[in-house]
């Protein structure tokens, strides 16, 4: 038997916009980051409106006048009646009956509003269809204000896809990346054994030699969150005994196992999920080293943040563990996850909802989270199926749109092959017809 | 009170005078007229014309007020060629002329009525009334002759001659007629006596002639007599009212013909006009006439920039905005939104925005726009205690002489008094009562300090507690801030100010005021106006007064009898049998039972007999009813009494409004039907007590104490029948059992254990037990309580069931921790107890909660807002006797920094901290955010002694044995920790470890435990973090501002502060692990 070597290919890791380092809470608010996406955005969307709406003014909130049609550049505000809200907690009648935690909070009463530093104004008519929005778009309006003092919407600007860098043609040979999330080591649903084949798989020590050829031309593993999962009921509050504490970590040493046996055969990134031992708010920050004692030793292994963007063979890619989707799920609605990816691409802002309901740290002089450049694969993690389409930008971007099931209830990995972007579903089942 | 009358319009005062602050003690038993002579408030001509020069510089600003004018009047109106309908708001009257014209035979000063009110069009109406008499009665001496009269007249001119020297009217004492009437006190058997009827020229002399009367006058042939007086203590406008069949806020028609425009108006309505009182018709409030008129609403709210470290003084701090919100009444959008302000300010969207360069300039433009707008209610937060009296002395201060015209008469300045208003359903409150002549104010404050029993009445927390909303709270330090910065900043403020100008409003929308006191108003037949500022017994009184009057039946003005007529024994409670029922315990109601006894025993004034006449009157025994308390009243057939025919009419009318309400479809119809059928309850419900207050106008302690007699009898009497008749001999499944009863009801366990079971035996019962006592008095099966958790008498909770397959809403009575000086934490864990205990009827689960929580308070976990405890600064340290915890952190605060320490008339939020062994609990308050900021610990056994272990124990001692010994002394207690202060000695010896390591050599092994045990803390933190933080943006309605918020009344005040600091230190403790 012959021996099969590795592909190689070029990385070059370009999370630094989403690392914190030196960054602390010193009592600043939320506003800033705000401020700071309204101004990155507005710069944007005024150099589009010239081509859009040549002869209209543009105004802001404060300057309308009545009657007047003009465009004017803010954000997003939706007032939504089932938005669930912290003073609930205290308020005096708690109801009987429990309310059922909905899965969305869309109401058809909801409403918009669009701000800007100097005030904010109600939009009216029906051509922006709140159910499609959340409060944190920055959008250009055209429209004019009724004497009621709404503004009534004629159209709507949003800033479109990012230009993007060039898709790199020199490649002939196939060359694939796996997609995987939602491992849930430790969880009851998790299945060892399936993540074992996965691992084989990708290693090369299953299947015939075509099989392994294919593992050959694996170039990198990127883990999309909820690695493990870990045993939350025990952290309620009380003090924890050292037994429990011990039984806390367990998921991470198996993991830890897992991953240096692919570690140990091919490079790999780890990005921290809501359920991994990370901090809660956006950006998390990459899992710490000493989680890890016995992969973190290999060069291959790298702990990413969330979101995480790296290149690969001059093929960028853009990823998250699937907090800013699943928040777009509740606080809107769309046919499917991919259109709540697109929307964000083309609202060039990653996390829209951060931080009125999705944590995010209170930046202050940025909004890491804006889309400077478009992706040429944007991932997001632990979806309920796996899904794929792409999508065309209008200066002739392309952009493959990958939902990364979770391993632990599919068994379903994505594999993607950086010489078309084309991408399929890599499954492992674990029955057996006995 | 009566000045004379002779100054002269043309003499300007040399300085404008201040107005009029008088010290009044309107005491609910005193009614007092005040005359106000029409010259006395009216600006000079020279002022009156220096306003007009004023107001023709304004002309720009004219324009934009004239926007907002009521509609014009119509050509039928401006000819006079039809008749004039309208609903009043607010009578009073003035001292003028009498008009010559209508009232050609006399001349003088007399009073003159006027009615403001608007009509269905929207135009403002100011009706003057002419030829209307202050009178009262006495009783005719006997041996009186009608010869005898003019001779009396004659005495009793030269007696008030006496008494009012300086008064340039020519009589006096204009009339005494003899008429035949009868005292409404004691049964009766002439149909009627003599009685004189004294009229007199002007209010006010009613009470001068009342004390000559009493005090007694010499005639001839009779000695000197003095005299017991009828109906002299009736108020001007009242008795107007009631002759005219007139009640509070209904709709009044003038025909054509019989109103004279006033030739030279005196007021800035549009139809002003005189007329005589006999010429006005006055409609019932039914079906057409029961609807209201478009008012105009007026919110508003004022902004003063105070100084550091004081609260603003009128005297020195200037007023820098005015927010103003007009809605028309039935509409729910309002009609106009502005906001005036000192100072440029950045455009508001949907709000007119209008900025002055002074603050006089803003003043007038305030007063400008009342004039135009010409509101028939103000409205506003505390706007009689602070935000009217405050404009009116800041324009003293200022010396704006011509700003307070606020009202609807011409040039005629707003009035400022002190008064005292006491009763024994409100308590004492203190005020100032600012005339605004023709507009009714209505401070939403006074109304819920009324007609709820709050913890807090801030406006925060009671739009919270019925909006559901959290209001922005800006400190007084800050506001000055703000308006010192930029447009940007003061636009801030303003958006703040309308805000507070919007919030009255929506709370009077959604609580339904206008409609509930309108025909409050209605119903009882007094002014809109007399429902804030007046008790109860006013309300009684003039439905008294005017069933008298059909009656021929005068009412004597009682002689203070103060306490000395001793008190009665009350409602009688039954023993409670404490515990915990666990089957289903029916109540059975006394429908009204006050009224209802009243009604069935007829009694009443007029029907009581006294034990002389028992003896001399020689009334059948079957004609008369002895009351359990021993008194005698005669039966309907004899003498129907007063007070029942107003209770069967209040209960009809009720009965009618609610089988209206049933059918009624339109929202405002409903609105109003509701309204008053919830008055007619509780005008029916006040007749008792109108009988029972000592100090009260008419009191009767007879009828009260036989009232409560009956009361208690029917509560005995229906337990025992419950227990005869419910048991095992009669063939039912178990011997009922009466746990409980309270003044009117009777709670019952029939011993089934099925809801639908209990009902049926409950109906039974109560039909059963209705069938013995006299009609109407009634009892009711209404809603079992399943189960139920009986503490003491007057303390119950329990789930509240009226169908039988599910229960309504969990109900507890006397348990809810409404009490201010409780901190959060016990207000929450009764309720989750409550809630665990009765709904998930997990008393395990309850127990462990309350250890969980008493754990968390040890162990200290407990979010500090639960702990923080407010009290309200009253007066400064040095007026307390006793030093008390607040008052002692005030002073101590203001050491630290005077600028934002708390000042008189703010509310100290406060916890107990650990102090040093022996100190004085005052000693041991402090401020919460200095607690935080100094990690100083909370004394937990403060918490766990004096405020969580009495509402506690209380829950659980019918319910667990040993409670206290179980929940506040079991093992969770064991382990405590508290934290470090960074400014203790301690933190002096501790030595910081160095290096570069986080971890000791021990525990190097366990590296990535550890390291998830304090990731998972700043995990849970951020959570937190994000969601207080966005929470205070949505409040504060932007995102692109920062949150300024200091409201210390909002839950999450505190825990925002912590969360911001707890995050930075779990980072901090973080970073250490990247090495």
């Amino acid at each position: 038997m012959g021996r099969i070597e590795r592909l190689q290919s070029s990385y070059q890791s370009l999370d630094e916009s989403f690392e914190i380092g030196k960054e602390m809470y010193r009592g600043q608010q939320y506003s800033q980051i705000y401020f700071a996406r309204l101004r990155l955005m507005r710069t944007l969307l005024y150099s589009l409106v010239p081509l859009w709406k040549p002869n209209s003014p543009v105004c802001t909130v404060l300057g309308l006048e009545e009657g007047k049609d003009c465009v004017i550049v803010g954000t997003l505000f939706k007032h939504m009646k089932l938005k669930p809200c912290i003073l609930d907690e205290y308020s005096k009648e708690r109801s009987v009956v429990p309310l059922v935690k909905p899965h969305n909070f869309v109401h058809q009463d909801d409403y918009l509003d669009l701000e800007d530093e100097s005030g904010r104004v109600k939009l009216g008519g029906n051509i922006i269809v709140p159910s499609v929005y959340v409060t944190g778009i920055v959008v250009a309006i055209y429209g004019k204000e009724t004497g009621a003092g709404d503004f009534l919407v004629h159209e709507v600007l949003e800033a479109g896809l990012p230009p993007q860098i060039e898709f790199p043609i020199k490649s002939r040979e196939d060359r694939y990346v796996v997609l995987v999330s939602g491992l849930s080591v430790g969880s009851s649903r998790s299945n060892p054994l399936q993540f074992q084949l996965l691992v084989d798989h990708i290693t090369g020590h299953l299947g015939d030699e075509k099989e392994q050829s294919i593992a050959s031309q694996i170039v990198r593993v990127v883990i999309a969150g909820n690695s493990v999962e870990m045993p939350r009921g025990l952290l309620n509050g009380q003090n924890l005994a050292s037994k429990d504490l011990s039984r806390m970590a367990e998921p991470v040493k198996e993991l830890d196992i897992l991953l240096n046996q692919i570690a140990a055969g091919l490079p790999l990134d780890i990005m921290p999920g809501p359920c991994d031992p990370a901090n809660f708010a956006l950006p998390q920050q990459a899992l710490h080293r000493c989680l890890f004692p016995g992969s973190s030793l290999y060069s291959t292994f790298r702990s990413c943040t969330n979101p995480h963007c790296f290149e690969l063979d001059g093929v960028r890619f853009l990823g998250t563990s699937g907090q800013n989707v699943d928040d777009l799920d509740k606080y809107s609605e769309a046919k499917d996850k991919l259109d709540f990816m697109e929307r964000t691409l083309r609202w060039r802002h990653l996390a829209p909802t951060a931080p009125n309901t999705l944590g995010c740290y209170p930046y202050t002089d940025r909004d890491p989270f804006f889309i400077e450049s478009c992706p040429h694969v944007y991932f997001v993690g632990n979806q309920d199926k796996y899904d794929t389409r792409v999508i065309k930008g209008s200066e002739g971007q392309s952009v493959r749109l990958v939902c990364v099931p979770k391993f632990s209830e599919t068994g379903v990995a994505v594999m993607l092959n950086l010489r078309d972007l084309e991408c399929h579903a890599l499954s492992f089942g674990t029955q057996f017809s006995s | 009170m009566n000045k004379t009358n002779s100054r002269k319009r043309s003499a300007p005062p040399p300085q404008p005078p201040p107005p009029t602050t008088k010290q009044a003690l309107s005491q609910e038993e005193e009614f007092v007229d005040e005359d106000v002579f029409i010259d006395e408030t009216l600006l000079s001509e020279d002022e009156e014309s220096a306003i007009l020069r004023d107001i023709e510089q304004r002309q720009a600003l004219a324009a934009r007020l004239a926007k907002w004018t009521r509609p014009s009047l119509s050509q039928e109106y401006l000819s006079q060629s039809r008749s004039i309908l309208f609903q009043q708001l607010e009578i009073d009257y003035v001292i003028g002329e009498s008009h010559r014209e209508l009232l050609p035979n006399r001349s003088g000063p007399a009073a003159i009525i006027r009615i403001f009110g608007v009509t269905k069009e929207g135009h403002s109406v100011c009706c003057k009334v002419h030829g209307f008499e202050p009178y009262f009665y006495i009783s005719c001496p006997p041996g009186m002759r009608p010869d005898d009269i003019s001779r009396f007249h004659q005495v009793l001119e030269a007696r008030m001659r006496e008494s009012n020297r300086n008064s340039n009217v020519r009589n006096l004492v204009i009339d005494v007629q003899m008429v035949q009437r009868r005292s409404i006190m004691y049964y009766q058997q002439l149909e009627s006596q003599p009685f004189l009827k004294i009229i007199v020229a002007l209010p006010t002399m009613v009470a001068s002639c009342r004390g000559i009367l009493d005090r007694g006058i010499q005639l001839d042939g009779l000695g000197m007599k003095s005299f017991i007086t009828y109906e002299s203590n009736v108020l001007f406008a009242l008795r107007f009212m009631i002759d005219c069949n007139i009640v509070g806020g209904n709709w009044i028609e003038i025909p054509v013909g019989k109103y004279n425009k006033t030739t030279k108006s005196l007021s800035y309505c549009q139809l002003e006009f005189d007329c005589l009182y006999s010429d006005l018709i006055s409609h019932a409030p039914e079906g057409e006439y029961s609807k209201m008129a478009p008012f105009r609403i007026l919110s508003f709210d004022i902004e003063c920039a105070g100084r550091k470290g004081h609260f603003p003084e009128p005297t020195h701090d200037p007023v820098i905005q005015i927010a103003n919100l007009v809605t028309l009444q039935g509409e729910d959008q309002p009609l106009i939104r502005n906001v005036m302000t000192l100072d440029s300010c950045s455009p508001i969207v949907g709000v007119d925005v209008m900025s002055f360069d002074t603050e006089e300039e803003v003043l007038l433009a305030w007063r400008d726009f009342i004039r135009e707008v010409d509101p028939d209610i103000i409205i506003g937060y505390n706007i009689c205690k602070f935000d009217l009296p405050y404009l009116i002395e800041r324009a003293v201060a200022l010396k704006i002489a011509e700003f307070p015209i606020l009202g609807r008469i011409r040039n005629s300045r707003v009035r400022v008094k002190d008064t005292t208003f006491s009763s024994r359903q409100y308590g004492i409150r203190e005020s100032k009562e600012v005339t605004v002549e023709g507009r009714v104010q209505f401070d939403l404050l006074q109304v819920m300090q009324r007609d709820y029993k709050l913890s807090s009445y801030s406006l925060n927390s009671v739009s919270a507690h019925f909006l559901s909303e959290q209001k922005e709270d800006v400190h007084h330090s800050i506001i000055s801030d703000l308006q010192n910065g930029s447009a940007e900043t003061r636009r801030r403020l303003a958006v703040y100010c309308l805000k507070d100008a919007y919030l009255p409003q929506r709370l009077l929308d959604k609580l339904m005021f206008v409609y509930n006191y309108v025909e409050m108003a209605r119903v009882t037949g007094v002014p809109i106006s007399f429902l804030l500022s007046r008790g109860q017994s006013i309300k009684v009184l003039s439905q008294l007064l005017r069933k008298a009057k059909q009656k021929n039946l005068v009412i004597p003005n009682a002689k203070q009898a103060g306490s000395e007529q001793g008190t009665f024994e009350g409602a009688t409670v039954l023993e409670a049998r404490a515990g915990f029922y666990e089957k289903p315990i029916a109540t059975l109601d006394f429908a009204s039972l006050y009224p209802s006894i009243m009604m069935a025993y007829n009694l009443c004034y007029c029907t009581l007999v006294t034990p002389e006449n028992a003896r001399n009157l020689n009334i059948p025994p079957e004609s008369v009813n002895k009351t359990p308390s021993g008194e005698t009243f005669v039966k309907s057939n004899l003498q129907k009494g007063i007070l029942p025919e107003i209770l069967e009419e209040l209960l009809a009318a009720r009965k009618r409004a609610k089988a209206d309400l049933k059918e009624a479809k339109d929202p405002l119809e409903k609105a109003v039907l509701d309204g008053r059928q919830l008055a007619l309850k509780i005008s029916a419900n006040s007749v008792y007590g109108f009988t029972g207050a000592t100090i009260g106008q008419l009191p009767c302690l007879e009828i009260s104490s036989s009232v409560t007699s009956y009361g208690r009898q029917m509560i005995e009497h229906t337990k025992k029948l419950v227990e005869d008749k419910f048991t095992t001999l009669n063939g039912y499944e178990h011997n009922a059992e009466v746990i409980y009863g309270d003044t009117d009801s009777v709670m019952v366990q029939f011993g089934v254990s099925a809801v639908e079971e209990a009902m049926n035996l409950g109906r039974e019962a109560a039909e059963y037990i209705s069938g013995t006592f006299t009609k109407p008095i009634k009892l009711e099966f209404e809603k079992i309580y399943y189960p139920y958790l009986l503490i003491s008498k007057k303390r119950y909770a329990g789930l509240f069931w009226t169908k039988p397959d599910n229960f309504d809403k969990m109900d507890t009575k006397g348990i809810e921790t409404v009490r201010r000086d409780n901190c959060l934490l016990v207000k929450n864990l009764v309720n989750d107890c409550l809630h665990k205990i009765l709904i998930d009827r997990d008393v395990p689960g309850a127990v462990q909660y309350v250890k969980n929580a008493i754990s968390d308070l040890l162990m200290n976990r407990m979010d500090l807002s639960l702990l923080v405890i407010t009290k309200g600064l009253t007066k400064t340290g040095d007026d307390y006797e006793v030093k008390t915890a607040h008052v002692e952190l005030a002073e101590r605060m203001r050491k630290r920094d005077a600028a934002t320490a708390p000042n008189v008339g703010d509310r100290v939020p406060y916890v107990i901290i650990k102090a040093a062994k022996g100190a004085k609990a005052y000693e041991k308050s402090e401020d919460p955010i200095y607690v935080l900021e100094n990690n100083i610990p909370i004394d937990p056994h403060y918490y766990l002694e004096n405020q969580i272990s009495k509402p506690i124990l209380r829950i659980f001692e019918p319910i667990l044995k040993n409670a206290s010994k179980e929940l506040l002394h079991g093992s969770h207690t064991r382990s405590i920790s508290i934290s470090t202060p960074v400014n203790s000695g301690i933190m002096k010896f501790a030595k910081k470890h160095g290096g570069n390591r986080t971890l000791c050599s021990h525990c190097k092994g366990r590296e990535a435990e550890l390291y998830c045990k304090s990731v998972a803390q700043v995990s849970d933190l951020e959570i937190l973090f994000g969601r207080l933080w966005t929470q205070c943006q949505e409040c504060q309605g932007s995102l692109h501002q920062d949150v300024l918020c200091t409201s210390r009344d909002c839950p999450i005040f505190y825990r925002r502060k912590k969360a911001q600091k707890d995050m930075a230190e779990a980072r901090l403790q973080l970073d250490r692990w990247s090495f």
